[in-house]
């Protein structure tokens, strides 16, 4: 017999609720027991210079700014980029349709890497000498243009014919509807994963480091670990930034996504 | 109410279209006159050629050929250029239209939906579009819900919307493209009154429809199209009562059938 006022639909609610918290809960302790394994790993097993750690932490730290800095910078050349590249891929003017495939096809026919050192070795040869960051920038946002124009493709893609139709039957031409009701559209589609892509590029950054010329996060433990032979500490200090930046960076994009779902009109 | 029509002359004036996909004839050498203020309902089979004719006349699909008029602008089909673009898009603000789908801007509210055409392509005062369009948002019974987003209402609703969207412009001619078929069943009628209130305003009125009771009840004259062609164009009650063509007889005795 149930109690006054709980249905059978209520207890099976309830129990159902109940196993959505245990396995959460089960997740967060195995989440505590790594965590705790791996701080434990290098507090006793394995040696670590914790007189270095706390030497060097405040010095790699420095370089988190200019890791944002150019994570930020090169998704802006990135956005822009893909969107001329989506907006040429749609285009039917044979040109503009071959200047936007071709651009992609390069970069992402080619390794990062490579690119990265391009702008800071390649280019220096032809006389063409860039700042630190702005040669970093420009590779990762080339680079990252390409990829992300495949977002904005699908983005436009993904805004139905009527919608168009619609447009034009009021009059508006191609351009008005494009810019006042395809891209809004697509772009509320391509903001989630912009947001993945924001966060490996602030990864990816890392890469830029290795010309030696842009001083972030990576730069600055690599340089302290290979003069005192400490890389081991060097790095983990690293990891830790570039792992605390990730989860806070998803946490915002989590809860961006969130709003864009109730919002989704 | 609305003697008189035969007089005036016609506001839209098909002549000779054909509309090829590819090898496929779906409209072939269609002549029509719709006189101003003419209610004129196309009904027919799906595949019959009704919702092409409807979207040839806003251009929605570019005739293969034939002559487009609309309230004196004269556009040829299967012409290209920039003098042909200007006249299409002439007669795109003479006509409004109104979608089976609804199509209104996601992104947009209720509002914002209704004074974007007026605002960005008319070139109208944001104050002067918004009081007209809360004016067609009053008559369609939607103005309550005018600062809404249309993921918020109802599919009749939607389309009282996409009406007064349309109507905003201030077309000359309103086509609408099967404007119930997406709906609930008891959602259809609040619609088809906001479209019998549109033409008791004296809006001329090409719709595109399965609805056998509204076409009886409020065109002026009743098209039937079958494999491309105009198989039959009479008033709803000679056409109702007297069909001559087998197929215009088999499209009634389903109506009737279905009415019982």
């Amino acid at each position: 017999m149930n109690q006054a006022g709980t249905s059978q639909a209520e207890l099976l609610y309830e129990a159902q609720q109940r196993k959505v918290r245990q396995f959460r809960n089960n997740v967060v302790i195995t989440w505590i027991v790594l965590l705790g394994l791996l701080i434990f790993l290098f507090s006793g097993p394995i040696q670590i210079d914790t007189d270095f750690i706390r030497r060097n932490t405040l010095f790699i730290a420095s370089g988190i700014g200019e890791t944002l800095n150019i994570s930020v910078l090169s998704i802006v050349l990135a956005i822009i980029l893909a969107l001329l590249a989506a907006l040429g891929r749609l285009s039917t003017i044979p040109p503009v349709y071959a200047v936007s495939t071709f651009y992609v096809s390069l970069i992402r026919g080619t390794p990062l890497f490579l690119q990265i050192f391009f702008f800071f070795l390649a280019l220096p040869q032809l006389g063409i000498v860039l700042p630190g960051l702005i040669a970093g920038v420009l590779a990762l946002g080339l680079n990252y243009g390409a990829y992300m124009s495949e977002t904005f493709r699908a983005g436009i893609a993904s805004v139905s014919k009527g919608q168009r139709e619609a447009a034009i039957a009021i009059g508006m031409t191609p351009t008005q509807t494009m810019r006042r009701i395809v891209l809004p559209q697509a772009l509320r589609f391509a903001i989630p994963p912009m947001g993945n892509d924001f966060i490996s590029m602030t990864k990816d950054s890392a890469l830029v480091s290795a010309t030696g010329f842009v001083h972030d996060v990576m730069w600055r433990a690599t340089r302290v670990g290979r003069a005192e032979f400490n890389s081991l500490e060097a790095l983990i200090i690293a990891a830790v930034f570039y792992w605390m930046m990730t989860l806070i960076l998803t946490t915002f994009q989590n809860r961006m996504e969130a709003r864009l779902a109730r919002g989704d009109r | 109410m609305r003697e008189g029509i035969a007089k005036m002359t016609p506001i839209v004036k098909i002549s000779n279209l054909d509309k090829y996909f590819g090898r496929l004839h779906v409209l072939k050498d269609i002549s029509l006159d719709v006189k101003e203020r003419e209610v004129v309902c196309l009904i027919g089979r799906s595949g019959s050629g009704k919702s092409t004719l409807l979207r040839c006349i806003n251009f929605l699909e570019e005739p293969s050929s034939g002559i487009i008029e609309v309230d004196g602008v004269k556009v040829d089909g299967g012409e290209k250029g920039k003098a042909h673009r200007g006249l299409v898009h002439n007669i795109r603000l003479k006509t409004g239209m109104v979608f089976q789908e609804f199509n209104l801007f996601p992104h947009m509210s209720v509002l914002e939906n209704v004074i974007e055409g007026p605002v960005i392509v008319k070139g109208m005062d944001k104050d002067k579009a918004i009081s007209l369009a809360e004016e067609n948002l009053d008559s369609v019974g939607m103005l309550f819900k005018k600062d809404e987003y249309p993921l918020r209402l109802s599919g009749g609703q939607k389309q009282r919307v996409a009406i007064a969207r349309a109507l905003t412009m201030q077309p000359k001619v309103m086509l609408f493209d099967e404007p119930t078929s997406a709906l609930d069943p008891e959602l259809i009628g609040e619609v088809l009154n906001v479209m019998k209130k549109v033409a008791k305003d004296g809006m001329t009125m090409l719709v595109v429809t399965h609805e056998m009771g509204f076409a009886r009840e409020v065109a002026d004259r009743v098209l039937v199209m079958g494999d491309g062609e105009i198989i039959e164009d009479a008033k709803p009650k000679t056409l109702f009562t007297r069909p001559k063509d087998p197929r215009t007889k088999a499209l009634i005795d389903r109506y009737r059938s279905g009415e019982n």
